[in-house]
């Protein structure tokens, strides 16, 4: 391709970037809703045409009319009626029809929430066009140092405010939704949930004599059609944007391909986490009925807090706490000197004990359940936080040992063998020079097992039958018994006990890869 | 060699006694009581009886709801072990490339790894609740659905929906794992590739996949072990409700040893679960391994 097409083709993408905004602009000028309504009706009896009565009468409703400009549209009926008596009496009705129209611009201008958030959107593609012109000006000049394909940051600015004005647009049909959909169930029941809003979205569409509930549906349905048109005319402006910055449409395609990817994933991941948080915030009525219920909490609860804290849910968390420490604790104990002679040592029998520790993987705790309370039994650990520490410890070996092994074989042996030589014991050269250097795998390995034994919940269901002693996951089920389930209340113990867990586990996170790397695969 | 001067032949040995211990009493003899009840009569009250050869297992197997709970159980690992996979390769291959803000992603992806299952189950039970569900609720406040739809009509729906958030849980686990396979695959091969001549599909195909089957392999095979063993989600969603129609052979095993009081099938349910267990992983290791050699 030379230079002059490419220019060429700069010209093209930069007109699509123009034609787009242009037909925003048309859009945003076309009604997305129109209604006619009678604002003056007035009968005279009596009243022959062209008397001096009717001319008052016309002049009336032509004052009437005066407001509504060139929209309004006098309708003119006249009536002869034969009386009794054999006169003929002539009747004249006067009605002045308004045809209104609601087009994006006064939807800017109603005040309304989801007006401001189209201002914005609107703003912001027009602020990208501007971008992009200068853009182009300075690249005009820079052209000939062959500086053509220089990412421009005037650019880059633009394609991130057309995007925000494409992600804005569900914003704006959320929020439209809301005053005019969502709020008709409500109005049926004679019962607003939002009574300033409903009234802002009636004053917009000029209803105080017409019935609320068809007019805002009448919009919702003629709105949607509008919403999409501009989602696809704001789409084409991010796709010439983009073009522009980078180059090539496939790469910018694939780009954006990326990043629509990346976004659909940590929306469904976040999901979940944005429910429990929510309703964990929720008054009991919201958390149980729909109706009664916009995404965001009207009110934050913050009591559900304090009401769970009352509940037992402290002595949980220490229980919990406890619990993992422990069964921590001895994992290491156990674990590191198991990897330290299966990285450090040769011996008859490693292959044995490495096929014995993926053995024990095989068996959940679950498939074990009978036999592990017969043994706690026998322990006399029935019943007690002690018999959960060893029984999460031991099921957390293989991957602990998994990680600091791996962990270990990546140090070099050299200071050791050094060490050994000049007459340190094994122990001493384990703690004083492997275990320092070593400390980002075993705090991983740590607060895996941690928040392994932190999350376990089935043996303890079963070996826990004390109130006090539960740990945090056995205990939240106590919001949800078969008759009722206290949502509000089982979400706000549950995010209590997920956040410590979740900061730690992102802690941990960048060093697990290398971690399951240098275990698993190396290894 | 990478292996430190030991004094004396038994010493590593004592290193790993704790370790071993610790197994030894708390997994080994758990799995010898269960092997040695599932071939004993239990009373409904607990006391161990007579030996009495495969009654249990013929019990278990004799069990109305045996059928459908294998073929549950089945479903169960293939969909969510499978789906699990593809959509945690494709997770970790996009969070391999240069994006922007990618450390903050990768922190969202392990979410789910971080969180209790237990939790992870309640949330997705009320998130499809028909009446209150929050997904209807955010389907009508966004205007996409008019009505509110039952996410829960029959049994079959539940249990993929349960399949779902055992897929959902298990993400994260794949995706480090090939994240891991990915990180460690030397650039240059790539720049070989390339020099060849090498389009990206052919890359991916040829250099990539060989290249992080090891992780693959493991992942995989943990991944049958959990998923297999996996408890907590269907417990919370439906207690395998209506009548065994949605258990898995784990949780029945649970509700006849907990709830029936029928200790005797559920140790054989055990046993087999076992047995299938190192079957299947056996045939998936070994067919890997070979294909690996060629």
């Amino acid at each position: 391709m030379t230079k002059k097409q490419k220019i060429r083709n700069k010209h093209r993408w930069l007109l699509l970037v123009f034609l787009s905004l242009l037909l925003s602009i048309i859009l945003l000028s076309l009604p997305v809703y129109s209604f006619r309504q009678i604002v003056y009706s007035k009968r005279h009896a009596n009243t022959p045409v062209d008397s001096e009565k009717y001319i008052e009468a016309k002049a009336l409703a032509q004052d009437a009319m005066l407001p509504f400009g060139e929209d309004a549209k006098l309708n003119e009926t006249v009536t002869h009626r034969t009386n009794s008596k054999g006169e003929t009496t002539t009747m004249v009705a006067f009605e002045v029809g308004v045809k209104f129209t609601r087009n994006g611009w006064s939807w800017m201008k109603s005040g309304l929430l989801s007006g401001h958030i189209l201002l914005i959107a609107f703003g912001s593609i027009v602020l990208a066009s501007l971008f992009a012109v200068l853009s182009y000006q300075s690249g005009q000049k820079i052209q000939d140092k062959h500086a053509y394909h220089v990412k421009d940051r005037r650019l880059l600015i633009a394609c991130v405010l057309s995007l925000i004005a494409l992600l804005l647009i569900p914003v704006f049909a959320m929020h439209a939704n809301y005053t005019f959909n969502r709020n008709i169930p409500f109005l049926l029941d004679d019962n607003a949930l939002d009574a300033p809003v409903v009234q802002q979205g009636m004053d917009f569409l000029f209803t105080q004599e017409q019935d609320p509930i068809s007019a805002f549906k009448g919009l919702s349905f003629q709105a949607t059609g509008f919403l999409w048109m501009l989602f696809a005319i704001f789409f084409l402006n991010l796709i010439g944007l983009i073009k522009l910055y980078q180059g090539e449409i496939a790469a910018a395609l694939l780009t954006g391909f990326k990043y629509v990817a990346v976004i659909v994933l940590c929306v469904v991941i976040l999901y979940p986490y944005f429910v429990m948080f929510i309703t964990g915030f929720r008054t009991p009525v919201e958390a149980n009925d729909m109706r009664f219920r916009y995404i965001f909490p009207t009110k934050w609860i913050w009591s559900n807090m304090t009401d769970i804290l009352n509940r037992g849910v402290p002595q949980y968390l220490l229980n919990s706490a406890v619990l993992s420490a422990g069964a921590t604790l001895i994992a290491m104990l156990c674990g590191i000197p198991a990897a330290y002679a299966m990285a450090r040592m040769d011996f008859k029998g490693k292959k044995a004990y490495l096929g014995f520790v993926i053995m024990s993987q095989m068996f959940a705790p679950v498939v074990l359940l009978v036999g592990i309370s017969q043994l706690m039994t026998t322990l006399k650990l029935n019943n007690t936080i002690l018999g959960l520490i060893f029984i999460n410890a031991a099921f957390n070996q293989a991957f602990a040992i998994w990680l600091l092994r791996g962990t270990f074989i990546s140090i070099s042996s050299e200071m050791e063998q050094a060490a050994c030589i000049d007459g340190t014991s094994t122990v001493g050269a384990l703690l004083r020079i492997l275990l320092p250097m070593a400390a980002p795998g075993i705090v991983t390995t740590l607060i895996f097992v941690f928040i392994n034994s932190w999350n376990e919940y089935t043996i303890s269901t079963v070996l826990i039958a004390t109130p006090t002693k539960k740990p945090i996951t056995v205990g939240i089920t106590q919001f949800s018994s078969f008759n009722m389930i206290e949502w509000h209340y089982l979400f706000a113990a549950a995010l209590l006990a997920t956040l410590p867990v979740i900061v730690l586990f992102m802690l941990i996170e960048k060093h697990l890869v290398s971690g399951l790397t240098s275990g698993g695969v190396k290894g | 060699m990478n292996s430190v001067f030991v004094r004396h032949k038994w010493e590593p040995y004592l290193w790993l006694l704790p370790s071993i211990l610790l197994m030894l009493i708390f997994i080994v003899f758990p799995i010898a009581i269960v092997f040695k009840l599932s071939f004993s009569h239990i009373s409904p009250a607990g006391v161990v009886g007579d030996f009495v050869g495969f009654g249990n297992f013929q019990k278990a197997i004799n069990d109305p709801a045996f059928k459908q709970v294998m073929i549950n159980t089945f479903i169960w690992v293939v969909s969510v072990v499978g789906f699990s996979t593809l959509i945690g390769f494709g997770v970790a291959v996009l969070l391999n490339q240069k994006l922007f803000g990618r450390k903050i992603v990768r922190s969202i992806v392990v979410f789910p790894w971080a969180t209790s299952l237990v939790i992870q189950a309640s949330i997705w039970n009320y998130i499809i609740k028909y009446e209150y569900g929050n997904l209807n609720n955010v389907l009508l406040n966004l205007g996409i659905i008019k009505n509110a739809i039952n996410w829960r009509v029959s049994y079959q729906i539940e249990f993929m929906w349960e399949c779902w958030v055992g897929i959902f849980v298990t993400i994260p686990f794949v995706t480090f794992c090939i994240l891991a396979g990915l990180q460690s695959i030397d650039s240059a091969y790539y720049e070989a590739a390339t020099v060849d001549g090498a389009g990206a599909w052919q890359k991916f195909r040829h250099v990539t996949f060989p290249l992080v089957q090891p992780s693959l392999t493991v992942s995989t095979i943990l991944n049958i072990i959990y998923v297999f063993n996996s408890f907590p989600i269907i417990y919370t969603i439906t207690k395998g409700a209506p009548a065994n129609k949605t258990d898995t052979m784990i949780t029945l095993l649970y509700m006849r040893a907990f709830y029936d009081r029928q200790k005797g099938p559920a140790t054989a349910l055990s046993v087999i679960g076992f047995v299938v267990l190192c079957i299947v992983s056996g045939i998936y290791m070994v067919s890997s391994l070979r294909k690996e050699e060629h």
